[in-house]
Formats: C-alpha cells, structure tokens, sequence
C-alpha cells in the first residue's frame, strides 16, 4: 500500500513545476522557458530571474509560443511552454500536432487549470477537461497527470528527461496532497495504489485520485475490496499491469476530471475491449459543461464525489 | 549562371508535378528566383553536412511550393537528382509538403500556411542564446499573410529584436480562389510590417541583382527583423502559366507539359 497524506493537506503543483523546472535548468542549460504572458500563472518569475536570457515571452499569443518553441527546439534547445492547459491544447492543438509532435521535436507543454477542479472558480473558459483526449489522438506525443504537488515535482524532472514531446497536466496551485512525499514517480507505470482485493479496480489520475482512495478505504471498511491504480502516464499506457488488474477483477471504475470521452476512461475502456474483458463504469465529466464553483464542491456535484466511486462500485458488483 | 539555374529548376519543377500527377505549380514557379539566390549563392550550407548546426536555417513557410524546395535541393547536392520523381509517392523522402525527418536539407516541416515566421522568430532567438551567427530565412506566400499566427510572430520577432531573422515575401498577387486584394484584403504588405517595427525593402522577386542586393542589406540590420516583399508572377517562365490561377493546383497534360518544357529551353 502506498503511503498517503493525510485529508486536509494542499500544496501547490505549480510552485512544485516551477521549482524543479529551475532544479532541471541548473544542470542542463538547453532547458528554457516559453511564456505567453503567462509566467506569473506559471509561478516561474524566480525563473525569470535566475535565467533571464533563457525566458522568451512572447505575448498573449499561444499558438505563435508553440511555433516559436518549435523553432527552439529544432535548434537543439529543450523549449517548456506553460499557460493553461486549455489554451495550450486548444487553440494551439494544430501547432502542437504539426509542428511539434510530427517532427518529434523535443518540447514539453505544462498545462495549468487542469480540469474542473484546477479550472474551479474561473468556470468553463478557463478549464479543461479535454486535452487528454485531444492529445491522445495525436502520435507521438507523451502525456502525463502527476496526482499532487510531490508529484509535479518528480514528474517534471522525469518528463525533461524524455527524448520527445510531453504534456504534464497541472493544477491550480490549491491542490491536495495526495502521496507521502516520499513516494517515488516512474514514467510510464501505472501504480497500484491500494490492494484490498479483486472485487473490483478502481484506476483514476489527477487531484480526484484523493476522492479514489478515500472511496477505497471506505468500501474497505464495508467489506468491498477493491484495487486502486494510478495511472499518471496516460501515453504511453502501461497496458500490461492495468489488463494483469483487470484480469483478477472483471470489473472496474475509472475516475478521471475530464470528459468522459478521450480521457482515462477511453483509454481503460480501449484495454478492456482489446485485452481483457471487465465490467465498466466511466466517472467524471458526463459530456456536460461544468460552471464556477468551489473547487471540491465542482467535482462533488458533476458525479465525482466519495460517494459516486463508491456507489459505482456497488453497481458494478450487482451486476456480477 | 543564376539565370540557367533557375531555368533548370523551373523544368525540375514541371516535370516532378508532371510525374507526381498532383501540386502546386503556380506557387513553385513564383519563388524559384528567391529560391535560386538563397541556395546558389547566399545560405551558408554545407550540402555534405545537412544537421551542421553553424548552417544558415531555411523554412519554406508557402510547404505547397515544395517541388521549387526539392529541386534547389537536390540542385544543390543533398540529395540524388533521382528522387525527384519520387514526389508525393509512397515511401518517397520528398512528401507532399516538407516534412524535416524526411528530407535532407529541410530545416523545419511545413505545409500548414502561416508558421514560417514564428519558427524561425525561434530559430534566430535560439541562435542568439547558443552565441551562433547563422542568419535565419523565410520565404513566405502572401495569401498565408491572413494567418493570424503570422502577426503575432511579426509582433514578437520585432520586440525581441531578431535582426538575423530575414523574410522573404513571395508577393504574387493570387491565393487560392483568387487576388489577394479581393479575397483577404490583403495590400501594403512593407507597410504593415513597418509599423511593426521590421525593416523593410520591396523588389522585383525575379530581378537577381535586387534579391541579393536587398538580402545583403537585410543582413546588415542587427536589431530589427527584415522583411523583403518581393513582387513576383505567379507561374513564372511558362507564359500560359503565368497569371493564370487556374495552376494554383493542376497537373499539366502531356502536350501542355512538352510545349511548357521548350519554353523552358529543354
């Protein structure tokens, strides 16, 4: 069982991606940072001020920072572009795709708000819970949603060290703590993250991984054994030890703050339909658009509670 | 010299449109000039070396005039003359449009309009970072101008002050479905890069002596990015060609490719 925090702990991913970010750039000088007017969000004026010649801002002007960070990184430059994960993924998709992921060129894509939790009071504009499904159609492309902080932190230093283009998934700078901070980062492996047994498997990402292992305890606690994985790499997927989870449970519930469509779901459903049959319940985002709200409260009332994994779970097992 | 040059590359162009049974020739036929000087007597290039990383970086923002690319290239020594009429076919190195993993010689994939700019905006910041010299070229359409990634590079590439940056703009007159007057609006190309801080000059795009004379001024601008809009004729050298619109994409038939190919002196 992996280590946990405890209930109520926050701790900021951005400040977390800033910081090994300025970690990363002190041993490998390629490493610079791309900004769309966007270095505050990012946390990274410390940045800023530690490698000024290795910022270029360019503006409020997303799809220009991809092209402009294509042009780095085709030089030899190792270019980070952070700004909200939907203007990244969104308006510059094309130049992601085109640009970046066809050429195989070396640039990372940090994208902030991510989902309806990160994008919280700002409301639909500002969050979004489609880019891993949109990032996923595109080949070639790395995609990753660190569960915490501690995380972020580990998983920005383990995405520098890819030879290719990746996008990280981040938060809002309120997020819970999820993991001890001892607990290690592997790219590519998906984690289980609680055994109680194989009446079901429970895989989920991201902040709502907190709700997943509460979920989990509790269902515990009633005699319902569940397996938690995580699934931080969302490409390349660790096929391999999710359908070795599947195999034992049949049965399975995914978590996920995006749409139901394109995100973790997809991904787990796509396993079950090619490896390994199971039974499937998808949470998260019902292909609706959320609004503004407390962050908590969002996933609370868009079917991402304690109390949906739970009852999912249960469902699923009725129909055993 | 030059002149013959761009003549042969004219026919290689024809004639690679010809095989492939697909592409641009109109678009091509414009920029050969530019193309002609870049490669045959301005880029600091090393054909022998494609990746040396001191080289002058070139991106073809206007990818469909990719046949005139291929051509300069191979020309040029990168590749083997024979892979031009491979073009556009399966497992061929020279795609449709350019694709940089492919083909020697080809700094940055393009195709998709309006990116060359903010690219090599990239490539000439990158330049000064690394302490290189190399000098960063464009050629770019002028109906991709409509691209609004186009401005936010020009904006950009005039506040970081890339003076090695250098865009050569194939002024034609003519985008897909007509003059780009009529259908974008598009005028006063120098003009509007001026009042985005960019140094600018406007030529005959197929008078060698202007190209070079207008690069080498260009080059001696240290602060601000360069733009050359350079008027060409869409279809140049083929005179039913010339003008015409209707070869923004068409394949020529077989007597239209034979008549094309004496006008071209084959």
């Amino acid at each position: 069982m992996v280590k946990t925090a405890p209930d109520n702990a926050m701790a900021s991913t951005r400040d977390a991606f800033a910081a090994a970010l300025i970690e990363a750039a002190s041993v490998d000088r390629r490493i610079c940072l791309v900004s769309a007017d966007s270095l505050k969000a990012a946390r990274a004026t410390a940045f800023a001020e530690k490698f000024p010649e290795r910022v270029f801002e360019l503006g409020i002007c997303e799809q220009g920072a991809v092209a402009f960070a294509a042009g780095l990184a085709a030089t030899g430059l190792i270019p980070v572009f952070c700004t909200y994960g939907c203007f990244i993924t969104m308006r510059a998709c094309e130049q992601i795709r085109t640009f970046v992921a066809y050429p195989g060129l070396n640039a990372k894509f940090v994208g902030l708000n991510g989902g309806i939790y990160g994008g919280e009071r700002e409301g639909v504009t500002h969050m979004v819970f489609e880019d891993i499904g949109i990032l996923r159609a595109i080949p070639r492309i790395e995609i990753v949603v660190p569960a915490d902080a501690g995380q972020a932190r580990k998983a920005t230093h383990a995405i520098m060290n890819r030879p290719g283009p990746v996008y990280l998934r981040i938060g809002s700078g309120r997020d819970p703590v999820v993991f001890d901070d001892s607990t290690g980062f592997e790219f590519g492996k998906a984690r289980p993250v609680r055994e109680y047994g194989t009446d079901a498997a429970i895989f989920a990402n991201g902040p709502v991984l907190k709700r997943a292992i509460i979920a989990a305890d509790k269902l515990a606690g009633q005699g319902i054994k569940t397996t938690l994985v995580e699934v931080h790499t969302i490409k390349p997927l660790d096929i391999e030890t999710i359908a070795s989870v599947l195999r034992q449970t049949r049965a399975a519930v995914t978590v996920e703050d995006h749409n139901i469509y394109g995100g973790l779901g997809s991904a787990i459903a796509e396993v079950i339909a090619e490896h390994q049959p199971a039974r499937l319940i998808r949470l998260g985002l019902q292909d609706v658009f959320p609004e503004s709200g407390d962050a908590e409260q969002l996933l609370d009332h868009f079917g991402m509670g304690v109390q949906h994994i739970c009852d999912a779970v249960h469902t699923l097992l009725a129909r055993a | 010299m030059l002149i013959e040059t761009a003549r042969m590359l004219r026919r290689d162009i024809f004639t690679m449109i010809y095989q492939a049974g697909d592409g641009h020739p109109g678009a091509a036929l414009s920029a050969v000039e530019l193309l002609t000087a870049l490669y045959f007597k301005v880029l600091r290039i090393d054909p022998s070396r494609p990746d040396w990383p001191e080289r002058d970086r070139f991106i073809l923002s206007k990818g469909h005039a990719c046949p005139a690319w291929y051509a300069a290239l191979a020309r040029r020594g990168f590749f083997p003359v024979e892979w031009l009429p491979t073009l556009r076919k399966l497992g061929s190195p020279l795609q449709g449009h350019p694709d940089m993993k492919k083909t020697p010689g080809v700094d940055m994939t393009t195709g998709s309009l309006g990116h060359g700019i903010a690219i090599g905006a990239g490539m000439a910041a990158a330049a000064r970072l690394l302490g290189k010299d190399y000098a960063v070229y464009v050629v770019t359409g002028d109906g991709e101008l409509n691209e609004g990634i186009v401005w936010e590079a020009v904006q950009a590439a005039a506040h970081m002050q890339l003076g090695r940056l250098i865009v050569l703009v194939d002024h034609n007159g003519w985008q897909s479905c007509g003059r780009v007057e009529q259908v974008s609006g598009l005028t006063d190309i120098a003009g509007r890069f001026a009042a985005f801080g960019w140094h600018t000059q406007q030529i005959d795009g197929h008078d060698f002596e202007q190209i070079l004379n207008a690069i080498e001024t260009a080059q001696a601008e240290r602060t601000r990015p360069s733009v050359i809009v350079a008027k060409t004729v869409k279809g140049k050298g083929i005179p039913f060609v010339e003008n015409d619109n209707s070869w923004h994409k068409r394949v020529p038939t077989k007597a239209e490719y034979d008549t094309a190919m004496k006008f071209l002196g084959a």
